[in-house]
């Protein structure tokens, strides 16, 4: 009863319907995508924190809530947004939280208990996966987040289908009092498709709050909303059997079993290689469609199961054949076929699929045996965080010092040749890891670099850990007036809201020393004589020190100057200290890329023969 | 239709994607692209996949691309096995340095390098930064490489549909600017191929 009457609303037209969005086949980014999903879905509360590959989803609702009727804002951080989104949803509205994979960590606790309170208005999670890692510190897979919490997870294969889903995942989060896990990866988010848009947008009244018991976790509140969803769980599996977003496709002895952005590269492969297989596609991927997958396992002779990340159809399908008594042989990562790590692109699923029918499809051609210069990623020419880092390494030149970084463009202080990042491990964890290897070896002088962003996100709980207990730590919080890595989003310390609306400007040297930190001080990086010397002076101080170099970031300020070498040596000491993209060599000698520098001038203190135009 | 975009971070590669996928688009094909966005971006290697008609999947496999549109010397070679056996190689002779070749940890033989591509492909080399700068601003890179691939025909993209797609894409403050450096690289390719019949 209950899953008929979903699947009857999933088909519906939706009735109430004013507004126009637009009437053309675009092109958009997956993530792009997802925010017109959103919108078109009446979305009116969005909330996030950016991380790559999940960042353009809000800007992207930003982009096109053009009559203000959403509120959109980057929040302080994951858990924050979603505690939002979660209120929004309470009160009776359709609410979107994103970020990354890894962000969802920081709302884990928000979520758990989301999952057994559930929602009203439709609200959806968006947590970005990336597979390989591209630019992730872990290659976690939240569809276990949808397994540990009880939530429905999607898994889009497509810009097209991750539209599709996110105005099913509306739907389906009002069906069933829950949130929905929207959960696309990189390929889907930073991919683009050809997507034919709504022309309206869904229109409704929301109910407001309505006070209730039920909005109160409490121990017995909990004990019988898991016996209810544990009930759910199965009811939400025979509806995702029949929904069309998991499918089994072909006829062929040869089971595929695959999911998300995976099932196109499957059948890219299947296509142009004429395979008679049967493909199992799972699209609604938590909790698993036990009857689809019974039905796919009856089908086939054998499986192979093609899937990034962990093993989640695999360790379902598994359960499957336990359950119902079917024995098929199934490869996969459980027994070592497919690695466990990385991403499955055309070439090597290809040859996993290769090995699987046991004969040679295709012959790709081998890289050819000539090396290349690599192209590591680097800091900006002019990037302030360049001469932050060197102002420390001049500083510190001698002492015995470690400098421990955390998540933003400055993770790349690591690279040849300012090697200043020792650590790095998750948002704001340089300052609180600062803490324990001061506590394990006194005589160090331990730094903790932290961006602005990252500061406001996480970095406030662990500068008050510090001085409340006691352990001399030296932060330096890189302020570049912006969150650059994701591409320039705003944070409270700027004065400025996503939506380009003005806010107070939480002052970071104000936070500081309200924390109680002993000496705060305030310096350009690119005074750097001055730099040098507060460093020095922070480090010699007994309390914890907090150092904020403010500079604006390089990629947001126009040069009105650039830099030249006069009458080189060709020594090239400023690239081996700074290592600066600007600074090329031509004919042994240093030129500088006019086109690329940014007249910071940080080269002028390494080398005289060098100066300011 | 499958076309590999490479270049280095910053360069303006994403752009060129969408103005082709969306020119498909306009004249009513498929598209779909898979771009480099994060990490990367920061000087790193960029690559962008531009996919005309029924592919489902974003990236083209190694020896499937029917053009390779390379920004810079390097990255082009970098790239060449992506092409097929009878695809072509536009490539911007234009070459950006590396750190790690400053650092003196890697070599960067620019002649060496247009051997190579020479010898793997069916390639024709531009100068398109000159062309850009000519036409008022280096960053115009992207459209002088678009412009060489429509004078060279091999896009299967009417001259009308891309302009249109350039002005839907494009800031109208820069649209002149991109016109102009679209015109010059279709020129360009134009005349090579009047000169040696490579086509």
């Amino acid at each position: 009863m209950f899953a008929e009457h979903i699947c009857l609303t999933a088909n519906e037209k939706i009735n109430d319907i004013t507004r126009r969005v637009n009437d053309l086949k675009e092109i958009l980014l997956g993530n792009t995508a997802i925010a017109l999903g959103a919108v078109t879905a009446g979305v009116r509360v969005a909330a996030g924190y950016p991380g790559t590959p999940s960042t353009e989803v809000l800007e992207g609702v930003a982009k096109y809530n053009t009559d203000g009727k959403i509120s959109v804002e980057w929040s302080t951080n994951e858990k924050a947004a979603l505690e939002v989104a979660a209120g929004a949803s309470w009160s009776g509205v359709r609410a979107i939280v994103t970020m990354k994979q890894v962000g969802l960590n920081v709302a884990s606790d928000p979520l758990m208990s989301l999952g057994v309170i559930g929602t009203k208005g439709g609200m959806v999670i968006v947590v970005a996966d990336d597979p390989g890692p591209i630019s992730s510190q872990t290659e976690q897979d939240t569809r276990h987040f949808g397994k540990f919490a009880n939530i429905p997870v999607l898994d889009p294969s497509s810009p097209e289908e991750a539209y599709e889903m996110t105005k099913y995942a509306f739907e389906l989060s009002e069906k069933l009092h829950l949130p929905i896990i929207l959960r696309p990866t990189t390929k889907v988010c930073h991919s683009s498709g050809t997507i034919e848009v709504d022309t309206e947008v869904y229109q409704y009244e929301p109910e407001g709050f309505v006070k209730d018991p039920k909005w109160v976790i409490f121990p017995p509140l909990s004990y019988r909303r898991h016996l209810e969803i544990e009930q759910q769980q199965k009811e939400i599996s025979a509806l995702f059997s029949q929904l069309p977003f998991n499918r089994i496709e072909g006829n062929g002895r040869i089971g595929i079993a695959t999911g998300g952005a995976t099932y196109a590269v499957v059948r890219d492969i299947v296509e142009s290689c004429e395979l008679d297989v049967t493909i199992l596609k799972s699209g609604a991927v938590f909790p698993p469609p036990d009857q689809l997958y019974g039905e796919f396992l009856q089908r086939v002779e054998k499986v192979l199961v093609l899937e990034e990340l962990d093993p989640v159809i695999e360790e379902q399908l598994y359960h499957i054949m336990a359950v119902r008594k079917i024995e098929k042989p199934i490869r996969g990562k459980l027994d070592g076929f497919v690695s466990p790590a990385g991403e499955l692109r055309f070439e090597n699923t290809l040859k996993i699929i290769e090995k699987f029918i046991g004969r040679k499809l295709k012959s790709v051609e081998n890289e050819s045996g000539m090396v290349f210069p690599q192209r590591p990623p680097v800091l900006c020419a002019g990037c302030p965080h360049r001469a932050s880092f060197y102002a420390v390494k001049k500083a510190m030149r001698g002492k015995k010092s470690v400098f421990c970084g955390d998540i933003g463009c400055y993770t790349l202080g690591n690279g040849k040749p300012l090697e200043m990042t020792d650590t790095c491990l998750c948002m704001g964890a340089g300052i609180t890891v600062a803490q324990g290897i001061k506590k394990a070896e006194p005589d160090t002088n331990v730094f903790a670099f932290i961006g602005d962003s990252t500061f406001f996100a996480s970095g406030m709980t662990g500068l008050a850990n510090a001085v409340y207990n006691g352990t001399k730590i030296n932060v330096i919080v890189l302020d570049n007036s912006t969150t650059a890595m994701t591409g320039h989003q705003p944070h409270p310390g700027i004065g400025r809201t996503m939506m380009n609306t003005s806010s107070p400007k939480i002052d970071i040297f104000s936070v500081a020393k309200s924390l109680g930190a002993e000496f705060v001080e305030k310096v350009n990086p690119f005074e750097f004589d001055l730099a040098v010397k507060t460093v020095r002076e922070a480090s010699e101080k007994k309390g914890v020190s907090v150092v904020i170099f403010e500079a604006p970031c390089a990629a947001l300020v126009k040069p009105d100057n650039v830099c030249a070498v006069e009458d080189c040596t060709g020594c090239k000491k400023c690239i081996r200290e700074i290592g600066c993209p600007a600074l090329t060599v031509r004919d042994r000698k240093v030129e500088i890329n006019r086109a690329l520098c940014n007249g910071c001038g940080l080269c002028t203190n390494v080398c005289d023969r060098i100066i300011r135009l | 239709m499958d076309i590999l975009i490479t270049g280095v971070g910053g360069q303006g590669t994403i752009l060129a994607s969408k103005i082709l996928a969306y020119a498909y688009v306009i004249e009513g094909r498929n598209a779909r692209t898979g771009e480099t966005i994060g990490m990367s971006q920061r000087g790193g290697c960029v690559v962008s996949h531009v996919r005309a008609g029924n592919a489902h999947s974003p990236y083209i496999p190694v020896g499937g691309a029917d053009l390779l549109l390379s920004f810079e010397l390097c990255e082009g070679a970098r790239r060449i096995s992506y092409l097929k056996k009878d695809g072509f190689a536009i490539v911007n002779t234009a070459s950006i340095i590396p750190v790690s070749t400053a650092l003196g940890m890697a070599d960067y033989d620019a002649e060496k390098i247009t051997k190579y591509i020479s010898e793997n492909s069916n390639a024709i080399f531009i100068d398109a930064d000159k062309l850009a700068r000519e036409c008022g601003s280096f960053r115009a890179v992207n459209t002088v490489l678009i412009g060489a691939a429509c004078g060279l025909g091999v896009l299967g993209l009417s001259k009308d549909s891309i302009v249109q797609s350039i002005k839907k894409n494009i800031k109208a403050k820069y649209l002149d600017l991109n016109i102009k450096a679209f015109h010059s690289g279709m020129k360009t390719t134009e005349e090579m191929k009047e000169k040696c019949k490579v086509i």
